[in-house]
């Protein structure tokens, strides 16, 4: 479904992740979003199969909106249970454990927040948190900072994958450090999947050109003018950089090289 | 939430009433219930200074025994006649406008619908007389709601006193449903001997204490002995859609129904939403 574009061009392997298999490689929030109708136009929109969603008390005064399982189908994507908010190891767990007492699966996308200001991760909190989950049987999908020992110890600690931030959530400032993000790519065996700073399409293909598994965004769609246009825009441009990536980009020079012939001008 | 409101209502109207020994029969049942009875004076029949009359004889023998005596719409004599509470029936003065009369006095009011309960709320009333559960002569034709109109009076975390054809055989029932107490006019003043009808409707209700709860941070009155489950009804939650925390620990579906809670617990109710 989501490889249309790209399918007749260039064989690619599914993401996989903790055992399970994806054929997008856009991952979708569905945070911010004006309404649920609109936000389920967008998720449609997008491809995506894997959805994240956040854990939060039930509102007692049920005049409120219902809870967001009321829009999305478990049977049709997969529900990925997020720790947005937690400041603390222990709160993390505490939040992924009631996660998975929703009954849906074993993964978690584990946030440890360091900072309230830029939201940067807490990477200390974040390795206690997740070896500690993954001792628990939870598939560990980390978010954390674009760094490579970071990402290795994550690595080691069994996480299922690491998700490295292209700039600060929802700050929309694209991809900071392509370099970071590439050797992370190159030294680990689990997947690589960027995740939080997008702003537009064309932060989506650049980020997915540096070979990373897959992208996880959300405020860059819930945030567009158009969220379900916007969301068509990142299925396409993730499928752009992905088969940029897998086609190898030419070599860079300093230099011009002409593309048209040089022999055969008029005398 | 308030803390001693009596259980076992005695309401009266104009038939009752009208057939006299209101102030004998309301002594009676008080000195069988204490403070487990409030008897309330509700009748269109009188002018004000025979109303008056009446509530402050009422008041003068069940107050020996701790019962309550409340007044219907009455604001102006439920102040005369120091009443204990003041129900709002369906065409008299709104909760605030009793509330500015009699200021002080909890006010009740008279729901018969999820939507008119959660009205109840906004105009701030403090308790709600809810009916009618069961059929009953005095509404031949009304529809009765049964436990579910109880249990959706309750959900917003008032007690409700449910009313409309209770007997001591389904009283037991309807508290289990979510409601503080029950309230009846002809099992009550009808019977042969309304002290012995008092003493069956007090031996019939489960629990005669509450317990105070935190859930998602909001204290909460509960009957003792009230189970996760029975508290996810009260609340009218989906217990498939939500996830309990129990004191910091996770309690099961399965596990809900045998869960009981204590005073002090903190529960957690938790689901997804939207998120990054």
């Amino acid at each position: 479904m989501a490889t249309t574009a790209m399918a007749p061009f260039v064989q690619d392997t599914p993401l996989e992740i903790g055992g399970r298999s994806f054929h997008s490689r856009l991952l979708v929030g569905t945070g911010k979003y004006k309404d649920n109708a609109t936000m389920v136009r967008a998720l449609d929109a997008s491809g995506a199969e894997v959805v994240t969603v956040a854990v939060r008390r039930i509102s007692l005064d049920r005049t409120k909106e219902e809870g967001i399982l009321f829009h999305l189908d478990p049977s049709r994507i997969f529900l990925l249970a997020n720790t947005a908010g937690c400041y603390t190891a222990e709160d993390a767990m505490r939040y992924a454990r009631l996660a998975r007492e929703a009954g849906f699966n074993d993964f978690i996308k584990l946030e440890v927040i360091g900072d309230q200001q830029t939201l940067l991760p807490d990477v200390v909190g974040l390795l206690e948190a997740a070896k500690a989950l993954v001792r628990e049987g939870f598939k560990v999908m980390a978010y954390t900072n674009d760094d490579l020992i970071t990402a290795l110890r994550l690595e080691d600690a069994g996480c299922a994958a690491v998700m490295p931030l292209a700039s600060p959530i929802g700050s929309g400032l694209g991809l900071l450090n392509p370099f970071n993000i590439r050797t992370i790519k190159a030294r680990l065996a689990v997947p690589v999947i960027v995740d939080a700073g997008v702003g537009t399409a064309s932060d989506a293909c650049v980020t997915m050109e540096q070979g990373v598994d897959g992208l996880l965004m959300n405020t860059a769609i819930a945030e567009a003018r158009d969220p379900v246009a916007m969301a068509h825009a990142m299925r396409l441009a993730t499928e752009a950089g992905r088969t940029a990536y897998l086609a190898g980009r030419m070599p860079r020079r300093e230099v011009a090289v002409p593309s048209s012939p040089t022999t055969g001008m008029l005398s | 939430m308030i803390a001693l409101l009596p259980r076992l209502h005695a309401v009266t109207d104009d038939r009752v009433v009208g057939a006299g020994r209101v102030v004998e029969r309301a002594a009676a049942m008080a000195a069988a219930a204490g403070a487990t009875l409030a008897v309330h004076v509700r009748t269109r029949a009188l002018g004000g200074a025979d109303l008056l009359d009446l509530a402050r004889r009422v008041r003068d023998a069940v107050a020996p025994h701790g019962s309550w005596l409340v007044v219907n719409d009455r604001a102006d004599v439920a102040r005369a006649a120091l009443a204990q509470a003041i129900v709002a029936g369906r065409s008299g003065l709104g909760v605030r406008d009793l509330g500015r009369v009699a200021p002080g006095i909890p006010i009740a009011r008279s729901v018969h619908d999820a939507a008119s309960a959660r009205a109840a709320e906004a105009e701030g009333a403090d308790f709600m007389v809810a009916g009618a559960v069961f059929e009953t002569p005095s509404h031949p034709g009304a529809p009765a709601e049964g436990p579910t109109l109880v249990a959706a009076a309750a959900s917003g975390g008032r007690q409700v006193i449910a009313i409309g054809g209770l007997t001591p055989a389904n009283a037991g029932a309807i508290v289990e449903a979510g409601a503080w107490g029950v309230a009846a006019i002809r099992a009550l003043w009808d019977a042969r001997d309304p002290a012995a009808a008092a003493s069956s409707f007090l031996a019939a209700l489960p629990a005669t204490r509450t317990v105070a709860l935190v859930v998602n941070g909001e204290s909460r009155a509960v009957s003792e002995g009230t189970t996760l489950g029975g508290l996810l009804t009260q609340l009218g939650l989906d217990p498939r859609a939500v996830v309990v925390e129990h004191n910091r620990r996770i309690v099961r579906r399965d596990a809900l129904g045998a869960t009981r809670v204590a005073g002090g617990d903190e529960v957690e109710l938790i689901h997804f939403v939207g998120g990054g």
